[in-house]
């Protein structure tokens, strides 16, 4: 008799046979195979034939859920799609689009243990709570000091990673938030370690610059469903106008932005090195760990766009703004901590980073929610995921070159209110790299403007 | 224990022909100097801010930034921060935004001034003490409390250790030999969910990697490898081997130590005697106390079973005898049923003691079934059935050897025999053979205390010895030896043997002679 069974994230198959996508391990005398194939081999089993006992599966037991989730006509398309293609694959919809209720009717239609993925612990706790509002149960949770397993189940991708080989055959369902983070080499193989057969993989921003979501349909799903932010700005979103608005540097800072880059760039051009691409700049970041020049240069190079990003200019027309919205909901985004809290100290407004308590963290977007605080400073940790509810203007200070913080920043400001028009702001020191960057990252505004 | 993975940007190797090392801190006087002068760094700051420390630090980066930035990661896990301020930020931040809800944010100076002072009216505290304590909870504004001080010479050995295991994250598979800690190291193995394959081809090798990695080359069990690293380093020997698969060209490469070159690199601690439990402790001590004529090992080598290894508590040798025992404290009977399947499969002698409080129907029954040698103990294990046990053993082998001697017809042709060699050519003990060629020697043979000489051998080395006195009845013993070690003779006591006398003047043997009595 053929005997399948988990082991610590791989499938045994004892007793002799040899099966698609098996491998002979010497180690124990026995096949053992991905336990993404899961499925696989119970097909070639029963197709030729073959009994076999299944000791794969150890599930959480069922609870009783009730179902209060409704949808828009598009997300039911989605969920359709999904459906169709035997319950696996991604749906790409744009922040604010609903992603989580799709997510939500899957898991009561199918009534099966589940293990939702998340990228950070904040996350975790806002699927927790839309899981009780419209479902009615609690949920597990797994990362950040908690390891609960129940029906469903809320992990970071972190954990789920470092546990896979003990969690993996809990699970019949598996959704990935955010799944682009999925391809990067660690974390596919959560993919590949669990059994679970349907797979859902949700994301506003689908492609990587490193090419790595080509991984994705493998482990979960073509993609089965895909809407744009314009698709959706208008009925669904709220319409947006973009600007952006450019600052001169001080004469001061000026002179030192120019010191600092000439001396990174003096040192590109001594030792040849031409930047085209980020594994230009990755070659040039190994030298630093030798050459002390380098590091200088690097350094230099960090100080001067130091001085672009935070320049005091801004912070002068950051405040002229702030007094013509008065009232209105506003968010600014920095790319440093420092910036954070200098706006803060300055003009006396909360600020989220990955420092703030995680106590603060929530009581402050739950002030912002119902209107106590009407201004809020965060460096990325806002970026993903992580509903901050109607925000009407929105200020970009300093940002990374990625097009998709831009898009998920943008999201932050795009949920629906009947008569809001949302309004993202750009500040940028011209003459200066962070016009490059700023370029780099609102490719896709021109389209949407 | 003392987390001291680096970060993987502060790991520094150098590479060449496949092979792979981190760049170990050499103990000269000028790294030495750099520890010192960090170590004071962490000790002069006590009760200064975290960020007072950074920029100190960022001072000497200078030079190897990775190197200064590694040492600083060590130091600030012997440090405690703690935020210090008498006013408890959180509160004067909810306060103070609060406020700012109301008025909106602070764009002008006089609308900052009024929030301040409506929240200094409710906190009761002066404007100035707000606004430098509302973030006083930042991890840069924390002060540091308290260092934990080392010698530069143990900082610099901890760092070469947090390099090796930081570079071990990236590896897919390690191979290691080591002379102690074996329960231990598979112990852990288990705990960590690695698998290992065990091997001995002179010496024991063991290769751990995990489940998955026979899918493709995999560097998911890396960290839990490195977690293993410590365990091995401990013991006084040691060989270790690891694939690396460096991340950044996608390569292979492998990487070396052992003890014999590396072991002053690392902090060593070196184990004494620990057992695991008070039963086995006591009877070690108890068991040494005695000075018997056998060898008793804790943890000895590990036999192998299979793929797999089986490291019984303790080790007995004696000749060519070799007991072991397995204490057995707390047990089910299924443990004892694959225990001894166990046991029978790799047929050594183990004794096995049982904690008799623990015993049950199903121990009886199997006792009955095997022909296991099991021992009961109430809290301390007796020596007299051991002593017994390992006696018995030793008769057993002995007299199976005698046996077997005395069935075995013996044809010397060699001019001189050693017990010792002639015992180990046939798997006896040098004991049991010469027992048995003492009772009945060859005739054409003289006996000596280490072996047999032929007759015709000692006609020859009395002549010589007789043509080296010439007409004295006696000459100096160095030159006798010299005569014999021609011969293939390393013993002064074949000479009584063949007839002549040493006669000792003190004890140096230059002063020795040989005698023709």
């Amino acid at each position: 008799m053929v005997c399948i069974s988990f082991d610590k994230g791989t499938l045994l198959i004892k007793g002799n046979v040899k099966t698609p996508y098996g491998k002979w391990d010497s180690r124990v005398g026995a096949y053992r195979a991905k336990s993404i194939y899961y499925l696989d081999i119970l097909d070639y089993f029963i197709e030729s034939n073959i009994s076999f006992q299944d000791n794969v599966m150890k599930v959480p037991p069922i609870e009783n859920m009730e179902n209060k989730v409704s949808l828009r006509s598009y997300q039911k398309q989605a969920l359709h799609n999904w459906n169709r293609n035997n319950k696996r694959g991604i749906i790409v919809l744009p922040t604010a689009a609903g992603k989580t209720y799709v997510a939500l009717k899957a898991i009561t239609d199918l009534k099966t243990q589940t293990l939702i993925v998340v990228p950070t612990l904040d996350l975790i706790d806002q699927w927790k709570n839309r899981i009780r509002e419209f479902l009615d149960i609690d949920a597990g949770a797994i990362g950040g000091g908690k390891n609960s397993v129940r029906m469903v189940t809320v992990s970071t991708y972190d954990s789920a990673y470092l546990k896979a080989s003990v969690l993996g055959n809990k699970f019949n369902f598996l959704i990935f938030d955010e799944v682009h983070h999925l391809a990067s080499y660690s974390y596919m193989q959560i993919a590949e370690m669990f059994v679970a057969p349907y797979r859902m993989g949700l994301t506003a921003t689908y492609e990587r610059l490193d090419e790595r979501h080509k991984l994705l349909p493998h482990l979960i799903g073509n993609i089965v469903f895909s809407l744009d932010v314009e698709d959706l700005a208008g009925k669904y979103l709220s319409p947006y106008i973009y600007e952006k608005i450019f600052v001169r540097l001080t004469d001061a800072e000026q002179k030192k932005y120019l010191a600092e880059m000439k001396i990174f760039r003096n040192y590109l051009k001594d030792k040849r090195i031409v930047m085209r691409s980020a594994q230009d700049f990755q070659k040039f970041i190994m030298l630093t760990g030798r050459d002390p020049r380098a590091r200088k240069a690097l350094l230099a190079r960090n100080n001067a766009h130091k001085i672009a990003l935070n320049s005091e200019e801004k912070i002068k027309l950051l405040g002229k703004q702030l007094e013509s919205h008065l009232g209105a909901k506003t968010l600014i985004f920095t790319l440093h901590n420092d910036l954070v809290y200098m706006i803060s100290r300055r003009f006396l407004i909360p600020s989220i980073t990955y420092q703030t308590p995680k106590n603060e963290r929530r009581e402050i977007l739950e002030k912002f929610k119902n209107g106590n605080y009407n201004t809020l400073v965060t460096s990325q940790v806002l970026d993903e995921g992580i509903d901050v509810p109607d925000a009407s203007v929105g200020y970009i200070l300093s940002g990374t070159g990625s097009s998709r913080e831009y898009i998920q920043r943008l999201g932050r400001l795009l949920r629906k209110v009947e008569g809001k028009k949302a309004k993202l702001y750009e500040i940028v020191s011209k003459e200066t790299v962070e016009v490059r960057i700023s370029n780099r990252r609102s490719k896709k505004q021109k389209k949407v403007v | 224990m003392c987390n001291s993975i680096l970060p993987s940007n502060l790991l520094v190797v150098w590479k060449r022909q496949g092979k792979i090392y981190p760049r170990y801190i050499k103990k000269t006087k000028n790294n030495f100097e750099i520890a010192l002068n960090l170590i004071d760094v962490y000790k002069n700051s006590v009760g200064k801010k975290k960020q007072v420390i950074k920029d100190r630090i960022n001072e000497f980066e200078e030079h190897n930034y990775r190197f200064i930035r590694g040492l600083s990661i060590l130091l600030d896990r012997r440090s405690l921060y703690k935020c210090n301020s008498a006013f408890d930020p959180k509160k004067l931040r909810y306060e103070v935004f609060e406020l700012t809800g109301n008025f909106g944010p602070a764009t002008t100076t006089e609308k900052r001034n009024q929030i301040l002072e409506e929240a200094s009216k409710k906190l009761e505290l002066p404007i100035d003490k707000i606004e430098n304590n509302i973030y006083a909870d930042l991890d840069s504004e924390l002060i540091l409390m308290s260092f934990n001080p080392l010698a530069p010479e143990e900082l610099l050995e901890l760092y070469n250790l947090s390099l090796t295991q930081t570079m071990l994250f990236d590896s897919i598979e390690l191979r290691f030999t080591t002379s102690h800690n074996w329960q231990k190291i598979f112990f852990k193995t288990k705990k960590l969910g690695l698998i290992y394959e065990a091997s001995k081809n002179g010496e024991l090798w063991v290769k751990i990697d995990g489940p998955n990695s026979i899918f493709k080359l995999n560097r998911r069990y890396g960290s839990n490898i490195s977690k293993l690293l410590p365990l091995i380093l401990k013991s006084s020997n040691w060989k270790i081997e690891a694939k690396i698969l460096w991340k950044y060209t996608n390569e292979i490469y492998s990487f070396r130590i052992d003890s014999i070159n590396h072991k002053d690199l690392f902090r060593i601690q070196n184990e004494t005697e620990v057992y695991d439990s008070i039963v086995e402790a006591d009877f070690g001590s108890r068991f040494q106390a005695l000075k018997t004529k056998w060898d008793m090992k804790r943890e000895p080598e590990p036999l192998i079973v299979g793929k797999h290894v089986m490291i019984p508590d303790f080790s007995f040798e004696r000749d060519d005898v070799k007991v072991y025992m397995e204490v057995v404290g707390f047990w089910t009977t299924d443990y004892l049923i694959r225990k001894i399947k166990k046991l029978k499969e790799i047929k050594v002698k183990m004794l096995v003691a049982v904690d008799q409080s623990l015993a049950c129907e199903a121990l009886t029954q199997l006792k009955k079934r095997s022909s296991i040698n099991i021992l009961y103990y109430k809290k301390r294990i007796p020596l007299a059935p051991v002593l017994n046990f390992l006696k018995n053993s030793h008769k057993e082998t002995h007299s199976k050897q005698l046996d077997f001697l005395k069935n075995l017809m013996i044809n010397f042709t060699e001019p001189v025999v050693y017990f010792e060699e002639f015992a180990a050519r046939i798997g006896v003990s040098a004991e049991a053979a010469r027992e048995v060629i003492i009772q009945n020697p060859p005739e054409n043979y003289v006996l000596w205390s280490k072996g047999l000489i032929r007759k015709e051998k000692v006609e020859q080395i009395k002549q010589k010895i007789d043509k080296e006195m010439k007409t004295e009845r006696k000459i100096p013993l160095a030159v006798v030896m010299a005569l014999l070690a021609e011969e293939g003779i390393d013993s002064t006591s074949v000479i009584n043997s063949v007839g002549y006398k040493i006669i000792w003047r003190g004890l140096d043997i230059e002063k020795a002679e040989v005698v023709k009595p």
